[in-house]
């Protein structure tokens, strides 16, 4: 009697080893066709991982590694609206190399043509890091000398575009001319602003913009001060001699830790949930390669059988299929790999471009080997669940009627499902927020239980049943196969469940967003309205029928420094409100209630003339639990003050209309250096455009911010991010396709045999057909609504959890589910009972004499 | 006392297609059984005679001549209609078994019956399981059942609708000897309880020698 587990063949190692090398160049000489879904499933899941994870850490390593580019040095300082004093200014000085930057909005003009722009000046030295990259090539402070006797100004290629203009136009600015010098491509600390951009860049020397007149009392002008410190200098001792400078004001100071954080968190976020997607595609692909490759076994049987008789040991007929399947996953792994290395590099050269990041593809290389390894595990794993029991395999057995049933060994079992799960894990921890990511797979992992238990319970109940007719019959023996059922309610649901939650998801956000477009938002913001002017510019709006709904209030900023007397970063109580306190807050005074719907407590009356009164918007409260008599310590103007809380507002987000985290009452700011900010809503598009022209003849200080452009490229935004969660969707219904296709790959040689036993003794077409589509069905009506269920539940988690709007999965997530049911259970149906009828002359007589 | 016969085959050809053009399998042959007859089909690998069987139980259609299997043309036959005929009135039984996996041998006998709306055929089947000597096996599987245990399920099932007509393909080719003849025995014994008409191939010349008469095909053409 032959043990299996015996291999002690008596032959030595080096000879085994030719032997296994030749049996494997004859296989491969022979082709892998029949392992081309498992590829397939291999290379979907490896492109899916590899895009996320390449994209993400690709992003991520790109800000951490800039982090100090992006800040613009070791350490900024900013205050807003006043400059720091000189002797301020020199004790910076005196502790490293200093640059200066002024940020503020205005208005370009050519001609007729007016164009919101973010205007920067920025001193010699700038910048202290990275480099800034002008379409000519040449050097940013040559193309910024004085020109035919104007000064010269660097603009981003859009502004050029916009006023299909060149280098060498005039463009002004104010009152000032400027001549184009150059045009934008890198400007190195771009996101060291983390505001929303309403124009193109335009980049000037400090001391032009100092001297034309951009700059007035009350405008909101950014000062940047950025320092380099010597090498050898402690950078915390450093930040501490810079801090002492100006100890208890309103300044903000960061580091390249801060300023590579802030846009980080979101991208940490799209990564996550982006990597969930990655997550199912993972589960998907594993489970499309797993029936794959258990499909090639069973259709091997005889082939292992023969290679037994011929003497072949259990280990060499293991080892052969492990690197028939090892060559073949590595053909998916290196192919998928490659196909999101190039889809990567690509986007990335697009997100680099617009963020001014600058990306290297050897980034490429950390991510890549992080999801090789998961997937090797991953299919390690599936490999050993689909060859386990080969060695066992009875030659005898398999000989005599061509079908054998693959018996595998617990232990095997138990390291596939040990390595799968490891993989799953690798993936989970990798991603930038394990728990979010943590929750997705493991509700899969639940998913697929449930769908297991769903198959388990068809299976029980096709048990249960005693039909007496053919196609009931039949239907009841489809169903007999709880592993096989199982498999195919897993193989469906899963992916059911996956694009079920992503449709969800992206309709909730794009319902959220789209909904607060339409008749909230105003047509035209008006910035750095002087406080003589506001006056005159309500009359002139008020005489103008066309023109209506306008809003008008003083702009300032403030930083909060304490709460009831605590520090500000010990009072809070969300970390997810924290930027509350990061930086200067938007802040105004009013004397009349400004019609926002009041929370908590009530507003002063229009003639106080008191001390301060607060009235904070509903996130300030959330982020301290403020009520009406908590006192709020805060820096405007550089002055601090200390003043109570009569009031908690509610303001509606994303409506373009300036809103402010903190009101307070007139005295003492009305008197303060300040702009205003205006906002209106026009009847028609022409009564803007005609009252824009006419601002910029009579108030050319003004800077007016046409909204409707800024809504149609947030609509932009929203169609891309619709596109591409579809094509993630799309990427998740190929993968299911695929493994669905896999699992019917699986059984359609059982499915061929005995659709010719049901030819033979009478059985039509249409019969077998019908009989496998109610087995079909069942399963795909099973899968569609348990993973359309769960696909809500994980949708709706998703919505609120990770992006937080409203919940609104819209009607084509109800649909989906059901509709990729029916098509999942028509396709299986197609493929399993059409596609096992023979086809083409001869083919039957071929198939009966086999 | 005249009867109409119960395959009359005239001028019969079958080609498959290839890519270097139709391959001829038959080439004009004819053939008339008669009821209750039993007519053994030899030749040579290849000659055509599988390709025979699936023309007369309508699972081909000839590409050439008229076929007619107990009064229907099969020439003009639609697919329904020749699926219909196979159900009620012909028994196919192979070399390979060509049973459902995934039934017991009860219900692939009683196969025939349901399809033909017969959903007591239980019965009936498991009878004619006790007929072929598997009485006691009615609950296995085919994969439990030996080479000669499932040919009987097989035969069971051909018979269980009591056809006019049962067509053989080397129903003994893939047992041993001994297996072989017992299982050829109860063909023959079933035959002439039902007076069905059997064309049966074979490749075992005592087994030719048992039937009504022999006719032998090479290259696609009656031989003798």
């Amino acid at each position: 009697m032959q043990n299996n587990s015996h291999d002690d063949t008596g032959i030595p190692f080096a000879v085994r080893t030719r032997i296994l090398r030749g049996l494997l160049s004859a296989e491969l000489a022979a082709g892998i066709y029949g392992l081309r879904l498992f590829i397939a499933c291999v290379t979907i899941a490896t492109v899916m991982m590899g895009a996320v994870w390449m994209m993400g850490d690709g992003l991520s390593r790109s800000l951490s590694d800039s982090g100090t580019t992006l800040l613009g040095g070791d350490v900024a300082v900013t205050v807003v609206n006043v400059p720091l004093d000189d002797e301020v200014v020199d004790g910076l000085a005196g502790t490293g190399t200093l640059s200066r930057v002024a940020e503020l909005r205005s208005s370009a003009v050519i001609g007729d043509a007016r164009l919101p722009v973010e205007v920067k000046g920025v001193d010699e030295a700038y910048p202290l890091n990275g480099v800034v990259r002008l379409t000519s090539g040449q050097d940013l402070n040559a193309a910024l000398q004085t020109r035919d006797g104007r000064p010269a100004v660097v603009v981003e290629p859009g502004l050029l575009r916009r006023f299909s203009a060149g280098v060498g136009d005039v463009i002004r600015l104010g009152d000032q001319e400027f001549v184009i010098s150059d045009s934008l491509l890198i400007e190195p600390d771009r996101l060291s602003a983390g505001r929303f951009m309403v124009g193109p860049r335009v980049l000037m020397r400090l001391d032009v913009l100092t001297q034309t007149g951009l700059i007035q009392r009350g405008s909101i002008v950014d000062f940047r001060y950025r320092l380099d410190f010597a090498p050898e200098t402690s950078l915390d001792a450093a930040i501490e001699a810079v801090a002492a400078l100006r100890p208890e004001t309103g300044w903000e100071l960061e580091t390249p830790r801060d300023a590579g954080d802030r846009v980080r968190r979101t991208v940490d976020r799209t990564t996550t949930f982006l990597g969930m997607a990655g997550i199912v595609a993972l589960a998907i692909g594993l489970t499309g390669a797993w029936a794959s490759a258990r499909a090639w076994v069973s259709r091997r049987v005889r082939t292992i059988a023969l290679y037994r008789l011929s003497g072949a040991t259990p280990a060499v007929v293991g080892s052969l299929h492990a690197a028939i399947i090892a060559i073949a996953s590595s053909l998916g792994v290196v192919l998928g790999l490659g196909l999101a290395a190039v889809g990567t590099a690509f986007l990335m050269q697009i997100v680099s471009a617009q963020l001014h990041l600058v990306w290297s593809p050897v980034s490429l290389v950390d991510p890549t080997l992080q999801v090789a390894w998961i997937l090797v595990l991953g299919i390690t794993g599936t490999s050993i669940l689909a060859l386990a029991g080969t060695g066992r395999l009875s030659p005898g057995a398999a000989m005599r009627s061509g079908e054998a049933d693959l018996q595998p060994d617990n232990r095997q079992l138990g390291l596939g499902l040990a390595l799968i799960g490891l993989a799953m894990a690798g993936a989970t921890f990798s991603l930038p927020v394990p728990s979010l990511a943590g929750i997705a797979a493991g509700g899969l992992c639940l998913v697929a239980l449930v769908l297991t238990g769903g198959g388990w319970l068809l299976a029980r109940l096709a048990v249960s049943r005693q039909p007496r007719g053919f196609i009931g019959v039949v239907v009841r023996q489809g169903l007999l196969n709880t592993n096989a059922v199982a498999m195919r309610a897993v193989s469906i649901g899963i992916g059911i469940a996956g694009i079920t939650a992503i449709v969800a998801a992206q309709n909730s956000l794009e319902q959220g967003m789209r909904a607060e477009l339409p008749d909230r938002i105003p047509d035209l913001v008006l910035i750095d309205v002087q406080p003589d002017q506001v006056e005159g510019l309500k009359t002139r709006i008020a005489e103008n029928p066309a023109l209506g709904d306008l809003q008008a209030n003083p702009f300032m900023r403030m930083t909060l420094t304490a709460v009831n007397g605590v520090p500000a970063e010990e009072a809070l109580l969300r970390e997810d409100k924290s930027w509350v306190i990061e930086g200067d807050r938007s802040f105004s005074w009013t004397a009349e209630p400004t019609g926002a719907e009041l929370l908590a407590g009530d507003w002063w009356a229009p003639d106080y003339d008191g001390p301060p009164l607060l009235s904070p918007e509903e996130d300030l409260q959330e982020a301290f639990d403020l009520k009406p008599g908590d006192k709020l310590t805060y820096s405007v103007l550089g002055r601090s003050f200390t003043s109570e809380v009569v009031n908690i507002r509610k303001e509606y987000h994303r409506t373009f209309r300036p809103e402010y985290l903190l009101m307070a009452s007139p005295d003492p700011f009305r008197d303060a250096p300040q702009s205003w900010i205006m906002s209106l809503q026009g009847e028609t598009d022409d009564a803007v455009d005609a009252f824009i022209n006419d601002l910029a003849k009579s108030y050319p200080n003004i800077t007016s911010i046409d909204i409707r452009t800024l809504v149609a490229q947030v609509t932009e935004v929203i169609s891309g991010a619709v596109l591409a969660s579809l094509l993630v969707a799309l990427t998740l219904l190929v993968a299911g396709g695929l493994s669905l296709a896999a699992v019917i790959a699986a059984e359609v040689d059982a499915r061929r045999r005995e659709a010719l036993a049901f030819t033979l003794i009478g059985a039509s077409r249409s019969e077998i057909a019908l009989a496998r589509l109610c087995e079909a069905a069942a399963i795909g009506g099973i899968a569609a609504v348990l993973g359309g269920v769960a696909g809500w539940i994980g949708g709706y988690w998703a919505v609120e959890q990770a992006l937080r709007v409203a919940w609104t999965p819209g009607l084509l997530a109800a649909i989906l589910p059901l509709l990729l049911g029916l098509v999942a259970a028509l396709a299986a149906a197609v493929a399993g009972a059409l596609g096992a009828f023979p086809k083409g002359r001869g083919q039957i007589v071929r198939q009966l004499s086999a | 006392m005249s009867s109409v016969p119960v395959i009359s085959l005239q001028k019969v050809m079958l080609s498959y297609p290839a890519p270097e053009g139709e391959v001829p399998v038959l080439r004009g042959i004819d053939i008339t059984v008669e009821p209750g007859e039993i007519v053994a089909v030899t030749g040579p690998s290849g000659s055509g005679k599988s390709s025979l069987i699936a023309i007369i139980g309508g699972l081909e259609r000839a590409t050439g001549g008229a076929v007619t299997v107990l009064g229907s043309d099969l020439m003009q036959a639609s697919e329904a209609e020749r699926t219909a005929l196979r159900r009620r009135d012909i028994g196919i039984v192979f070399q390979s078994y060509h049973l459902v996996p995934a039934m017991t041998a009860l219900q692939n006998a009683a196969l025939p019956l349901m399809l033909s709306g017969n959903l007591d055929g239980t019965k009936q089947a498991q009878q004619m399981l006790e007929r072929v000597g598997l009485g006691h096996r009615v609950t296995h599987r085919p994969a439990a059942l030996s080479g000669g245990e499932q040919q009987r399920v097989a035969i069971a099932r051909a018979f269980v609708a009591r056809p006019g007509l049962i067509l053989a393909d080397e129903p003994t080719g893939n047992l041993d000897q001994e297996t072989g003849i017992d299982v050829a025995e109860t063909m023959f014994s079933l035959v002439h309880e039902t007076g069905a008409a059997m064309l049966m191939v074979t490749h075992d010349r005592s087994m030719a020698e048992k039937c009504d008469r022999t006719i032998a095909i090479d290259a696609g053409l009656i031989a003798a």
